[in-house]
């Protein structure tokens, strides 16, 4: 099975203008991938080929961003992508017990999508998160911290419904002035 | 002059040289992986890391500020710095591994890390004997490895195309061969993929790397991560001979090193040449070492009723010296040949100077396009310029046609070119004639030959070209035939296997070793049963007889091309157009 993915004509004029904002060739490759996965859901293959080819770069050079960032999906993914970080932090704050218990809860390992479509899961590197681990993160979107199962089940539960949750905010401990 | 401080010795130094080049050609030894002179500087594999520092220069007093003891102060940069990439400049100050323990211990503890995922193959790796890495670990690098968890895994025996084989994990990531695809072949057909550990080089899906250069990365590569399909496993670095040589495969000449076991060419690799080749070559002519070994004309060979049999050298040359005397000099045609060697070429010439036959005639192997104005040349043959500077009559193939089934020619003589094989002719024109054929490998034309002699090819005995630029190269012997001996032959390279083992040990072989002369030497051997001789004793007496009597190549011999690396020759701009 195979499907040609194509840029609509409003789709090449939003890549005209991202390219004008750049010096050189090379520079809009990152912000075409993204505008291609937004549209297509996925950067696979041919829409790796599609981006290199509009914008007349290697295909090679394309294929090497592509895959630098787990944020590019490579192939096709479920509707909900739920990233867990496993980097340092956040494993030494239980990441791979969360991980663990999310592939249980939806039945696949990380790395696969479950057969309905609706869910995929990755073990990612760090998000930057990590005072606030261990954390994961939802289809390159929403934030999930301080994890624990409990947490994940009500995440789990929305997400079945086709709700999303809110972004946290969580404040930074504020300096003190408390000597001890 | 500018002056830099390397180590507490003092070195002038003129323009802007890089640290790292700097000291490699001042002969001193530092590690250093990703850099090459070719190439773009990425300072990715932090290899080679120095302290540098410049001296105070106190702009109100004008001059260097000085400390107690009258020495100037020097602020160093609060890193180490990565040589390759650092520009030297005038009073800068750099302590190498010979004196600084900080250098020392980063070399050591980089090359730890880069060890981490690293294999510990060498005992199958093809590399090992000629392995950057592996020589800068026994040199610089820690005595053990503290790593004790599990080596990241990664695909292995990946054929990134039809010549070049991956090992991923053996792979440092210096980027070498993408700069390579990006930079020089420009075919751009190389990314390093994915990320941290897990990083390796690959084409992009579904492309292949079918570079025309695509073997040049396996030289660069550091390590044994890329490996050339068809040397993999033939021989260990250390069991052969390398032997410089140039290139016969086109125009070009590009300079090579010939590999050698048991007089076999194993395979072939550039040797750096700052005017004809850099440190590349075209893959096409790696294949070449199949010509040297493979379907080899050994022994002279006659037409008996249509019957090619093997005949002796006494049998060839009696053959010869009668047919050329059954003839007029007015009915010899000679042809020289692009292929050959000046000194096959010359050889030839002179003979039948004698004779009376002063014209030779040649037809260029060139295919307009067919180049890449790189290192492919339009010209398919090494020594067109050197047809032309011995004044060879240079004739289009239609014309060499007519000569060749003139009426009036009775016997040819033609050096190794290929002509049935190439189209010039069809083995029809040459019925009723005596063709001798002079060549190395059997082909169309040598089967159609009433006499065939066996000469040596460009890596049996000293052959001089001068390629498409004007450049006049010399070969030097590499492969033994059976009337010669490399241990008795000064020029010819010593192996390991050469200088220790006997006739009597199983790893020596005396096979593979062909039977045949040079060109010279035959014509030398007919001139003396004849009782005269052309003076040629060696190679050197051939070219010592073309540079005195051709005015473009005076005052040349071999040491002049080999110490200037071949030497510029004024070319005519007419050549022939085909
Ligand atoms: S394959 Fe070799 S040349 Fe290419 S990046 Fe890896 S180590 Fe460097
Ligand atoms: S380690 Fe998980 S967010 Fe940084
Ligand atoms: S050689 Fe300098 S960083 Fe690699």
């Amino acid at each position: 099975m195979s499907t040609t993915y194509t840029f609509s004509k409003e789709d090449l004029a939003e890549i005209e203008k991202i390219k004008a904002k750049y010096p050189d060739k090379k520079s809009p490759v990152m912000p075409v991938l993204w505008l291609a996965q937004d549209k297509f859901g996925h950067v696979n293959d041919d829409v790796q080929k599609l981006v290199a080819e509009t914008l007349d770069l290697p295909p090679a050079h394309v294929f090497g961003v592509a895959t630098f960032y787990t944020q590019y999906y490579k192939k096709e993914m479920g509707k909900f992508v739920i990233d867990v970080c496993t980097s340092f932090s956040c494993q030494a704050c239980g990441a791979y017990d969360i991980l663990h218990y999310i592939e249980d809860q939806l039945g696949i390992k990380a790395g696969e999508t479950t057969a309905d479509g609706k869910f995929s899961i990755q073990s990612v590197e760090c998000l930057g998160a990590c005072g606030y681990a261990p954390m994961l993160q939802i289809t390159n979107g929403v934030y999930c911290n301080h994890l624990t199962k409990e947490k994940v089940d009500v995440i789990l539960d929305k997400l079945k419904k086709d709700e999303m949750p809110a972004f946290e905010r969580i404040p930074f401990p504020q300096h003190t002035t408390a000597k001890s | 002059m500018a002056e830099i401080f390397i180590d507490n010795v003092r070195y002038e130094f003129e323009g802007k040289p890089l640290v790292l080049q700097f000291m490699l050609d001042n002969g001193l030894d530092h590690p250093f992986f990703c850099y090459h002179p070719s190439l773009s500087i990425p300072a990715n594999c932090r290899q080679c890391y120095v302290e540098a520092g410049t001296p105070v220069f106190n702009r109100e007093t004008n001059s260097y500020e000085l400390d107690e003891s009258g020495e100037r102060v020097i602020r160093f940069f609060p890193k180490l710095m990565t040589a390759c990439s650092l520009e030297a400049s005038d009073g800068m100050v750099i302590k190498t591994h010979r004196t600084s323990e900080l250098v020392k211990r980063a070399h050591k503890d980089t090359l730890e890390f880069i060890l981490v995922n690293h294999p510990l193959d060498c005992p199958i790796c093809d590399q090992a004997g000629e392995c950057p890495l592996q020589i800068q670990t026994y040199k610089y690098g820690p005595e053990g490895s503290r790593f004790e968890h599990k080596k990241v895994h990664k695909p292995k025996r990946i054929k990134l195309g039809p010549r070049v084989i991956l090992d991923a994990e053996r792979c440092i990531n210096c980027t070498r061969c993408v700069r390579f695809t990006d930079e020089i072949s420009k075919s751009h057909q190389l990314t390093i993929i994915s990320r941290g550990d897990k990083n390796y080089p690959a084409t992009a899906p579904g492309m292949e790397f079918d570079d025309a250069y695509s073997l040049n990365t396996v030289d660069i590569c550091p390590v044994g991560a890329l490996t050339s399909a068809d040397f993999r496993f033939k021989a260990r670095v250390w069991e052969m001979n390398q032997t410089p040589g140039v290139d016969v495969t086109n125009g070009k000449g590009c300079n090579i090193d010939v590999w050698t076991r048991d007089n076999l060419v194993l395979r072939i690799t550039p040797r750096y040449n700052a005017k004809v080749n850099d440190h590349w070559m075209p893959d096409f002519g790696r294949e070449d070492y199949r010509r040297m070994n493979e379907n080899r004309i050994s022994r002279p060979e006659v037409n008996l009723d249509g019957d090619k049999i093997k005949s002796s050298w006494n049998n060839a040359e009696l053959t010869f010296t009668e047919a050329i005397e059954d003839v007029n000099p007015s009915e010899i045609l000679v042809i020289g040949s692009a292929f050959s060697s000046l000194e096959d070429n010359y050889a030839i010439s002179a003979y039948f100077n004698r004779l009376g036959v002063n014209d030779v005639y040649f037809t260029p192997h060139i295919e307009a396009g067919s180049g890449d104005g790189f290192l492919i040349s339009d010209d398919h043959y090494p020594n067109t310029n050197g047809c032309r500077a011995l004044g060879f009559n240079e004739v289009s193939a239609a014309e060499l046609k007519s000569k060749i089934t003139d009426k009036s020619v009775k016997a040819i003589i033609s050096l190794e070119d290929d002509l049935i094989g190439r189209g010039v002719i069809n083995a029809g024109d040459l019925k009723g004639k005596f063709f001798a054929y002079f060549g190395s490998n059997n082909n169309e034309t040598s089967k159609a030959a009433d006499l065939v002699v066996p000469i040596t090819c460009s890596v049996e005995t000293i052959s001089s070209y001068i390629n498409v630029d004007g450049i006049l190269q010399r070969t030097v012997p590499a492969k033994e035939t059976i009337y010669t001996d490399r241990k008795l032959n000064l020029e010819m390279s010593l192996g390991r296997l050469d200088r220790y083992g006997t006739k009597f040990d199983n790893w020596v072989s005396d096979s593979n070793k062909v039977d045949c002369i040079p060109t010279w030497e035959f014509l030398e051997r007919i001139s003396r049963n004849q009782n005269s001789s052309l003076g040629f004793n060696e190679s050197g007496d051939v070219f010592e007889a073309i540079s005195s009597n051709i005015e473009s190549l005076l005052g040349i011999d071999y040491n002049k091309i080999d110490e200037l690396q071949g030497v510029q020759l004024e070319i005519s701009s007419n050549k022939t157009e085909v």
